[in-house]
């Protein structure tokens, strides 16, 4: 009699009514899906190539700066005496033009 | 050459998901609609609101696919269908009162006219039973005779013991026999 019970009951459980989804159910979110662009987890050291590759410069950019550091190198290198010979120069000028005056 | 979708099992379809593929993500939700449907079907007891339940839980895996970490010990339904739940249950907290539709289609034929009304007021009472069982009890009920899922299934989309979801059942179906004795 028990045995009986459950069997119908199980039976009863199996075949529970209930409304079929709507047939365009799937097309639906697969369509609503298209619309939505994907959101990556972005990690730790995606971040830091991302932030690498902002400050990215084209080549010529890289040869002109470099063309500007060598200029400053070359600059800062060269000795003192090349800018004393111009101040030498300049004083020269003015003890001539201070000797005709002299004469005057 | 053409991608055989249907021969490509879940976790293949969810790796290519993560690289944005489309037809993937369609491959999938064709293969596990109708499932989830009749899972959230069974918490929520509207067409509406399931198919909305279904649509949100595919939405949020196409949106954040990383969400879905593929370890290979885990199969992507249990997952799935634990994402359904949690939906169906959040919409029903938020909802409390949940009222049986007593208009509801019959699914299944029967022969003559009595047999029609006797099995008919049988199959409401037996769902207005279910939905006033203790939630788990309803749940582990739903899972296994609804939507056809093992004992060990349901006992994974719970995070449950298996010996935990046999009980439960057998509560279930205990507490039913004894209320629906008039009608087995």
């Amino acid at each position: 009699m028990s045995d009986n019970r459950d069997e119908r009951l199980e039976s009863m459980l199996r075949s529970r009514r209930h409304e079929a989804a709507s047939p365009d159910l799937a097309a639906r979110i697969i369509l609503t899906a298209r619309g939505i662009t994907q959101r990556q987890n972005v990690s730790i050291w995606q971040l830091i190539r991302d932030l690498c590759a902002e400050f990215h410069l084209p080549k010529p950019a890289y040869v002109l700066a470099c063309a500007l550091a060598l200029g400053i190198v070359v600059g800062l290198n060269t000795p003192w005496d090349s800018s004393s010979v111009q101040d030498g120069n300049a004083s020269n000028i003015q003890g001539f033009l201070s000797a005709d005056e002299e004469l005057l | 050459m053409a991608t055989a979708w249907p021969d490509k099992d879940d976790h293949a379809l969810l790796e290519l998901i993560q690289n944005g593929s489309h037809e993937a993500f369609a491959e999938l939700v064709r293969r596990h609609t109708e499932r989830s449907y009749r899972i959230a079907y069974r918490f929520v007891q509207s067409k509406e609101s399931a198919e909305d339940v279904v649509q949100d839980a595919f939405l949020k895996l196409w949106e954040e696919p990383a969400k879905w970490h593929g370890e290979l010990s885990n199969k992507f339904t249990t997952w799935f269908y634990r994402v359904v739940a949690n939906l169906c249950l959040d919409r029903l907290k938020r909802k409390r009162t949940v009222e049986l539709d007593e208009d509801m289609p019959l699914a299944d034929e029967r022969p003559t006219a009595d047999e029609i009304m006797m099995r008919a007021e049988a199959q409401l009472i037996l769902e207005k039973e279910i939905a006033a069982l203790p939630e788990r009890q309803r749940t582990a009920l739903n899972l296994c005779f609804d939507a056809g899922l093992s004992n060990q299934e349901a006992a994974d989309v719970m995070g449950l013991k298996l010996k935990a979801v046999q009980s439960l059942i057998m509560r279930a179906k205990t507490t039913l026999k004894e209320r629906m004795k008039a009608h087995l």
